[in-house]
């Protein structure tokens, strides 16, 4: 099947259509808060409040019947913002440091979720609730009224987003200094925290509990090496996502037995490693691209000085001279030599000889100047 | 104040734990203990067994047997029992390993696995495995319960007339059902048997009683469910114009609700024609807690929907 | 923005802080009067950075008063300006020093409503009188220690203060630097601003600051620096490991606070 008609399946076929749309929402929402999860150094956080998930939609279950996907995620919602009191109620009465008591949260809630839901397979409403969905997710199944529900739960918590843009800004930046201006930044970081569990909560269904956490970090770690302005990176990351779940979507309804899930997030682990390489400034190609330039540059500069030296002392500085008396001043010569070649600077000759064209014999000039004025070396 | 948080919290906990009861207790009283898997099979063991034994099944009602996990107490109801009954052909997943070690201690008989593999329906995954469902093809059905009849016999021979006439009354129960479910499908025309439901697990079922089967999952709900299978199922409901398809009552709903909604934008209509019972039984104490109801109430929905009643 | 011109700037009593029953800060009082440029000194772990938090409300003490010009700091907070640590935020954080300069004016700003351009010249004004006006543009992670030092000045100083209140604003920065922040401070003092700054350079002290106060855990000394600089307040800061400090005030040797 070509790219484009699996585009047109996005717009003619109502399945694909739909799960496209719901995890293209999972990842708008996860990517635009999960940026501030990244820069607040909240991951452990996100993977902690996505496997607390599990016991809550379990919980959700049995205290009301319920199989609808709302009051589960609600389920979900509390127990995640349980789990939030839970760290900060830990951390302050014990001598723990954040991270540990994260790691415990995740563990015990998951083992608890699990506890319940090998508890409830007895159970055949919950069988038909299909709880178990919610460990790794199944998205191929989403119905319309899922995604009307994940709309509904994801747009106000953007919109939130938006509204108090710069006071979440002031909260991740510096705390401090807005504590000082008076605002509530404990407040605050309890409500943007709740956004997050909004967008963990949002994404259970499509990509399950175990998974959820890298929709929440790669989207916006690989934004981050793309620009620095926070309110770019935010976008791109939202843009990130939202690419991860369509293409996710599409390429899963190629074949059978390709879950959903596990494909988004493939893709999206894709656009971080691309980013991580590629992104313009950042990304570690560029950077080795720059480090190699610059050391041909200084390589070949230098043989050119030590070329021009030793011929400045002839009359006519173009003058050859066998390739040995230069590796005798520096026996890494012959990179350096094959770079002025390159650049027309010097030329070999047959016999093994090389010398300097007057183009070389020029920039040789310019750069003593440049080392006597003490100006740094031009190009 | 935190730490009354913390204590409150761990006092629910414990509070929520304890009330997760644990399952039927072992009876000690004389009889044999048996334990068998899925309901059917318990069905079959207790009423084969009659006096003489004391039956616990583990998947009770509305539980998936390809994806339940023993518990503590499952193991030492097994560990406790003198025969052990399940299906096998790897119906039970999770439970494989468990089963065989049991096997080897003590009784433990998987009655899919005494059929002659060459009435089997192949695997259409794996290439040297069959098709577990075997209970839905009445013939073969019988086969394995006779199986039953037999374990009982070699264990406990002083009581084999009690067996034999057990298992003689309800294997005449079982072919006069054969009958009737191939009288109520041949109130259907051949286009007419189309049977679509959340998982393959009515091929026997098919190729006994004359329907092509279509399901959702692959023949074990461990696989999700892609978007390519659910359009071309939906693809082939519209062209087959198949009125109803069916919902099991071990599979979630939202499965069969998503195919509902795929066909209803191709601009076909197809209903829920009802739920089946496909890997376990009804509740216990309704007709359809039985082998027998289940497979009648199964027949009659199909059937019914199918004719657009 | 009422300002009663006979209270004095900060007035500090009885404040105690703890931290896990340790003692930071111990039954200290300060007064510092308006106009002054005040600078607290003391060893490591002396409370310095505590103090101007416990001020600012930033964290709770067990004990004591405090007051800004008379009244709580809550009531307050429009007058009072705050230049943190360097090191207290992370300066990979995506955002360009413009940015950061007129976060000083969200305050004002309130909730929801976003900086303007009323609050852009306010900025690009402040960045001007730390001679960073070229920078505005750039991102935060290409600057230089003092040129994150004066990005910081320059966000207090949109906030329009009457007092400020600095945590180590000297530290790690470049001669030149050090230099505009000190003209800074100076200016800030003709027209009228006290300014209360944690110092870690004992040498400078007499030279930057007129007024001065020791602290470790408990208040040693405060008040005008000729008076309150001298070696037996010093070396009862600082337990006897200071070094000799002539009375001209130069020292072959630096005290590392």
């Amino acid at each position: 099947m070509s790219i484009g008609e699996l585009f047109s399946l996005l717009i003619t076929d109502h399945t694909i259509r739909t799960v496209a749309f719901g995890t293209a929402i999972l990842g708008v929402v996860s990517g635009a808060l999960g940026a501030f999860a990244v820069l607040r150094r909240q991951a452990l956080l996100g993977d902690a409040l996505s496997h607390a998930a599990l016991p809550g939609v379990a919980l959700a279950f049995m205290l009301t019947g319920q199989k609808t996907p709302a009051v589960l995620m609600i389920g979900a919602a509390i127990v995640g913002i349980m789990a939030i009191l839970l760290l900060s109620a830990v951390t302050r009465v014990t001598r723990l440091k954040e991270d540990s008591v994260l790691g415990i949260i995740l563990s015990v809630f998951f083992g608890f979720g699990l506890m319940l839901l090998t508890f409830l397979q007895r159970n055949p409403d919950a069988r038909q609730a299909g709880l178990n969905t919610f460990l790794f997710g199944q998205a191929a199944t989403l119905l319309t009224r899922d995604v009307l529900t994940m709309a509904a739960f994801g747009l106000p918590a953007l919109v939130i987003l938006a509204i108090f843009w710069k006071e979440f800004k002031l909260l991740s930046f510096d705390r401090e200094f807005g504590s000082s201006l008076g605002f509530p930044m404990r407040g605050l970081d309890t409500a943007l925290t709740s956004l997050l569990v909004v967008a963990v909560v949002i994404g259970l269904q499509a990509v399950g509990v175990v998974l959820m956490s890298a929709m929440l970090v790669a989207p916006g770690a690989a934004a981050r090496q793309w620009t620095d302005r926070l309110s770019h990176m935010v976008l791109i990351s939202a843009l990130f996502g939202a690419i991860a779940g369509v293409a996710g979507a599409l390429i899963s309804s190629l074949g059978n037995g390709l879950s959903t899930g596990p494909v988004i997030v493939i893709v999206v682990s894709v656009i971080v490693v691309i980013s991580l390489f590629f992104a313009p400034n950042r990304g570690l190609f560029w950077r080795r691209l720059r480090i190699w330039r610059n050391r041909r540059r200084y390589q070949a500069e230098t043989v050119l000085l030590d070329f021009y030296r030793m011929a400045a002392q002839h009359a006519d500085a173009t003058q050859p001279h066998p390739i040995a008396a230069l590796l005798a001043i520096r026996p890494g010569a012959q990179f350096g030599l094959d770079v002025l070649a390159s650049r027309d600077l010097a030329r070999p000759d047959s016999e093994g000889n090389w010398r300097l064209t007057p183009a070389g014999v020029a920039e040789a000039e310019l750069l003593e100047s440049g080392f006597a004025n003490e100006n740094g070396v031009t190009e | 104040m935190k730490m009354r948080f913390l204590t409150s919290f761990a006092l629910s906990m414990v509070v929520l734990l304890s009330a997760c009861s644990t399952n039927d207790q072992v009876v000690d009283d004389g009889r044999i203990r048996v334990v068998g898997t899925i309901g059917q099979i318990g069905n079959a063991a207790e009423i084969i067994g009659g006096e003489h034994v004391s039956v616990n099944a583990l998947m009770g009602a509305g539980v998936d047997p390809h994806l339940y996990v023993a518990t503590e107490s499952d193991v030492s109801l097994l560990s406790e029992a003198d025969i052990i009954f399940y299906n096998g052909l790897f119906l039970e997943a999770q439970m494989d390993d468990v089963l065989k070690q049991l096997g080897q201690r003590k009784t433990a008989i998987p009655i899919g696995e005494q059929i002659d593999p060459a009435l089997l329906l192949a695997s259409p995954i794996y290439e040297d495995e069959h098709d577990p469902h075997i209970w839905f093809d009445l013939e073969l059905w019988s086969i394995a319960v006779a199986a039953i009849r037999d374990t009982y016999i070699e264990f406990d021979p002083a009581n084999a007339a009690d067996y034999e006439a057990n298992a003689a009354a309800y294997l005449a129960e079982i072919a006069e059902l054969h009958e009737i479910v191939h009288e109520q499908a041949a109130r259907l025309s051949a286009d007419q048997r189309v049977l679509v439901t959340a998982h393959d697990a009515f091929s026997y079922f098919g190729r006994a009683y004359g329907f092509e089967v279509l399901g959702l999952q692959g023949i074990s709900t461990q696989s999700e469910a892609s978007t390519a299978d659910v359009r071309n199922l939906a693809s082939i409901i519209v062209e087959r114009e198949v009125p109803a398809v069916f919902i099991e009552s071990s599979v979630p709903v939202r499965n069969v609700e998503a195919l509902q909604e795929a066909v209803a934008a191709q601009g076909f209509e197809v209903v829920i024609g009802g739920e089946l019972f496909s890997d376990a039984m009804g509740s216990p104490g309704t007709p359809e807690g039985t082998y027998l109801g289940m497979v009648r109430h199964n027949i009659e929905t199909i059937v019914s929907a199918l004719l657009g009643e | 923005m009422s300002q009663s011109s006979k209270y004095p700037a900060v007035e500090v009593s009885d404040l105690t802080v703890a931290y896990q029953e340790k003692p930071v800060l111990w039954d200290v009082d300060l007064e510092v009067p308006q106009g002054v440029l005040m600078a607290i000194v003391g060893p490591n772990g002396a409370g310095k950075t505590t103090m101007i938090k416990a001020i600012l409300g930033l964290l709770t003490p067990a004990a004591g008063q405090i007051s800004i010009f008379g009244k709580s700091y809550a009531e307050q907070r429009r007058l009072v300006g705050y230049v943190p640590q360097r090191g207290s935020v992370d300066w990979d954080f995506p955002t360009s020093v413009l940015d950061v300069v007129m976060m000083g004016k969200y305050g004002q700003l309130g909730w929801i409503r976003r900086p303007g351009s009323a609050a852009r010249e306010a900025a690009e004004e402040a960045l001007e009188k730390v001679g960073m006006l070229d920078y505005a543009n750039r991102q935060i992670s290409q600057l230089s220690g003092g040129q994150q030092q004066r990005t910081f000045l320059a966000r207090a100083l949109t906030q329009d203060a009457q007092i400020y209140f600095m945590d180590e604003p000297f530290q790690g920065v470049d001669a030149t630097t050090e230099r505009a922040i000190v003209d800074l401070l100076k200016d800030l003092r003709s027209s009228g601003k006290t300014v209360v700054a944690v110092h870690h350079d004992l040498q400078t002290v007499p030279e930057y600051f007129d007024w001065v106060m020791l602290l470790n855990v408990r208040r040693i000394a405060s008040g005008p620096v000729p008076e309150v600089f001298t070696e037996d307040n010093l070396r009862t800061a600082y337990g006897g490991r200071v070094a000799f400090l002539s009375a001209n005030g130069a020292a072959p040797a630096k005290e590392k606070a």
